[in-house]
């Protein structure tokens, strides 16, 4: 993949774009200083890519990949894998174990390609039982999980590597100038705001619709944190009329009923709206209702 | 029941993000900021026929958890070539003694006195602690240590700052205290005294050196106050306004200058050591502004400085930095400095002038001009690093205080320009 970051001028600062984890990003900054823009965006870029090619299941070399490949044996982690890992074993907890990263296994079976190639249960039986995060066992300096079994950072990766990416931007801007800089990090739609433009001006930001057949932009406005969508936006399959949803509840190896399209949360963090969103999502058609009732900003495509 | 655990959900979920990117910015600050971040920088200095210098800085910075940051920086330079001596030039070939008594050097008709043994390398290191206080308050605590040969300096330094206004506005107040020693080689001249020149090489010229040598190591102690306002206009401008008092006693003759004394025909007649004032008392005005236009940044500033010696100068700096489509940046600089005459500075003076308390001929505290232009260019490394480019040339023009030249010296350059180009590679990891 070209790691290259694009530099674009507009009114009142500078579009820095560049491609990764799968996902066009962005970091809009508010300055006339290019030069610092430019800096800005090359470490912006530069957490992405150094997360992507930590935590990616998909390079072997990775440590997500390296754990996967040892499964059966303890493998040896880091201070930063510690945390990731015990941040998704909270997840687990709260959400009642149906946040689970050990899911990944099933996607044997289900390919989410909008075909209607519905798994037996035979399919699925063969997977499930490589699911579950108790079956997980990890401390400080190591990591152990059965045969087979495999973690994916995919549901959290993106969202913290903006929260991430925020922090190095946050002690630049300290660094280099006195003045305020209003940043907006886009990492595929997971995005976070260092404080509002100028002015006390909200961003407006244009969540895009996930569905194939309205191509229409929902413009969300945030001033402050961070807000993240989740949703099946081409990725579901479809079968006598009946919409499978990409969203699998990890119980039954089958997906969740009825979840709303797509499901954007405001949150202080973007690691944060990413996990409510997911777990709104986990709860089918009582997504919205879930995060009404605990006064969760959001917005919701059904 | 049900509904309680929900909202459980956020609080949980808070605290488990504070574990993750509150432990992980320590971590990440253990990676980028935590880790030490340095300076480097080669600079060639080189005066036409005259001093040049070379000198490498490395300069670190370390931040700490709390912000708290920890600056050294570490300066070599040596100093190679000539430099003026104070006397005037002559239709004739003149000799003059070497401060050190161990020899002596020849100056061409017409040719400006030079002292030619001018080698020097000095090692500079200084240490900077600065953290918040409380409540919008920084304080910093600092030390610095310079040697050379023949020159000690040490000093101390603290400054506290406050931020009000969001930060927008900043007020500083700040003190520096430092103890300079000089031990020349050879001893150090008394004022006034008649440079030994004739007979050099036998006892009768040891004799007469060593007359006019007074002790071997003489100080100075230096007070500064600073102050300072920092304010925010807007997003784009700050503006900085200092006042900075400087209080300076002790030696702060130059042993190895000296001024020529001449009869009526303008013909030197011998070289006598300088003398200046014990004391000396700055008082300097600074303010600059900082401007960010679409793609520049300009960066002008105006000092003034004003003692008892009666030396005012006034400096003005503009630095306007263009950002490059590619990342580099272009940045021109123009300085222009000028000075009046301390009220003591003599280019010469005649065999039958009246004695006077305080006498020098150095061109440095004399009346005089000077410019520079450079320019500046920078670029990112691909890591992150920056490399630039400094290239200025700058002139110094000494004038005449309004003294008049006498007999032979209407013919010769009593006030001779210096020339000089700088060049600097700096790299920043």
């Amino acid at each position: 993949m070209d790691r290259q970051v694009e530099c674009i001028t507009r009114d009142g600062g500078f579009t820095l774009t560049f491609f990764a984890m799968a996902s066009p990003c962005e970091v809009l900054i508010d300055t006339l200083d290019k030069r610092l823009a430019m800096l800005i965006g090359q470490k912006v870029a530069a957490e992405a890519w150094r997360i992507e090619d930590k935590y990616s299941r998909y390079q072997t070399t990775s440590v997500c990949g390296q754990l996967n490949t040892n499964a059966g044996t303890r493998c040896p982690i880091d201070e930063e894998t510690y945390l990731l890992l015990q941040f998704a074993e909270q997840c687990y907890q709260l959400s009642d174990g149906l946040f689970d990263i050990t899911s990944g296994v099933l996607r044997r079976a289900w390919h989410f390609d909008c075909s209607d190639n519905i798994p037996t249960e035979q399919q699925i039986a063969k997977w499930l039982p490589l699911v579950g995060w108790q079956r997980v066992s990890f401390d400080r300096h190591g990591f152990t999980m059965a045969k087979n079994m495999e973690i994916d950072f995919g549901g959290i990766g993106k969202e913290y590597a903006v929260d991430k990416a925020m922090d190095i931007v946050q002690s630049i801007i300290k660094q280099q100038t006195e003045a305020v800089m209003p940043v907006l990090i886009n990492f595929g739609g997971d995005l976070a705001v260092n404080g509002p433009r100028n002015s006390d001006q909200a961003w407006q930001v244009g969540v895009e619709h996930p569905s194939l057949t309205e191509q229409s932009v929902m413009m969300v406005s945030i001033r402050y944190g961070a807000i993240a969508t989740s949703g099946d936006a081409n990725r579901y399959l479809l079968k006598n009329g009946v919409r499978y949803s990409h969203v699998l509840d990890v119980k039954t190896g089958w997906p969740v009923k009825n979840p709303p399209k797509s499901i954007t949360v405001a949150a202080p963090k973007c690691i944060q709206a990413g996990l409510l969103a997911t777990l709104a999502l986990l709860r089918g058609s009582q997504a919205s209702e879930y995060l009404s009732e605990q006064e969760i900003k959001h917005w919701v495509i059904d | 029941m049900q509904l309680s655990k929900r909202r459980d959900v956020k609080a949980l979920l808070t605290t488990a993000t504070c574990a993750l990117l509150g432990g992980a910015q320590a971590s990440a600050t253990e990676s980028s900021s935590e880790q030490w971040q340095f300076d480097t920088a080669v600079l060639f200095y080189s005066e036409s026929e005259r001093v040049s210098a070379v000198e490498a800085i490395v300069a670190g910075q370390k931040s700490f958890a709390n912000d708290q940051r920890l600056n050294v920086k570490l300066t070599i330079d040596s100093l190679t070539g000539a430099s003026a001596n104070g006397a005037v030039a002559q239709p004739n070939a003149q000799t003059f003694t070497r401060p050190s008594g161990n020899g002596q050097y020849h100056i061409k008709a017409d040719k400006t006195p030079l002292d030619d043994t001018f080698k020097d390398t000095r090692v500079q290191l200084t240490g900077q602690w600065t953290q918040p206080l409380f409540n919008d308050y920084t304080w910093s605590v600092g030390g610095n240590l310079s040697k050379e040969y023949d020159y000690l300096s040490l000093s101390v330094n603290s400054n506290l700052a406050r931020d009000f206004n969001k930060k927008n506005t900043t007020v500083s107040a700040g003190f520096s205290y430092a103890f300079d020693q000089i031990e020349p080689e050879g001893g150090l001249a008394k004022p006034f005294t008649t440079m030994a020149v004739d007979s050099f090489g036998t006892p009768e010229f040891d004799d007469a050196f060593a007359q006019i040598r007074d002790g071997s190591t003489e100080d100075k102690n230096t007070l500064d106050l600073l102050f300072g306002l920092t304010q925010v206009i807007n997003r784009n401008t700050i503006v900085q306004l200092n006042y900075s008092y400087s209080d300076v006693s002790g030696y702060l003759t130059d042993p190895f200058k000296v001024i020529s004394v001449v009869d009526q025909h303008g013909m030197s007649q011998r070289a006598i050591y300088e003398n200046r004032p014990d004391t000396r008392t700055k008082h300097a005005f600074f303010g600059q502004v900082k401007t960010h236009f679409n793609n520049t940044i300009l960066d002008a500033s105006y000092r003034f400085m004003t003692d008892d010696w009666q030396i005012d100068s006034h400096t003005l700096d503009m630095r306007y930095r263009i950002s490059l489509n590619n990342g580099h940046f272009v940045e021109p600089h123009v300085r222009y400095y000028t000075q009046s005459a301390a009220e003591f500075y003599q280019p010469f003076i005649q065999d039958d002038a009246m004695a006077l308390d305080y006498l020098s001929a150095d061109y440095r505290i004399g009346e005089m001009d000077a410019f520079t232009v450079g320019i500046k260019y920078g670029l990112p490394m691909s890591s992150g690093d920056s490399l630039s480019f400094r290239l200025e040339y700058y002139r110094q023009t000494p004038k005449n205080n309004g003294t008049e030249a006498i007999g032979a010296l209407k013919d010769v350059e009593l006030y001779e320009p210096v020339d000089a180009i700088i060049a600097q590679v700096s790299y920043s990891f």
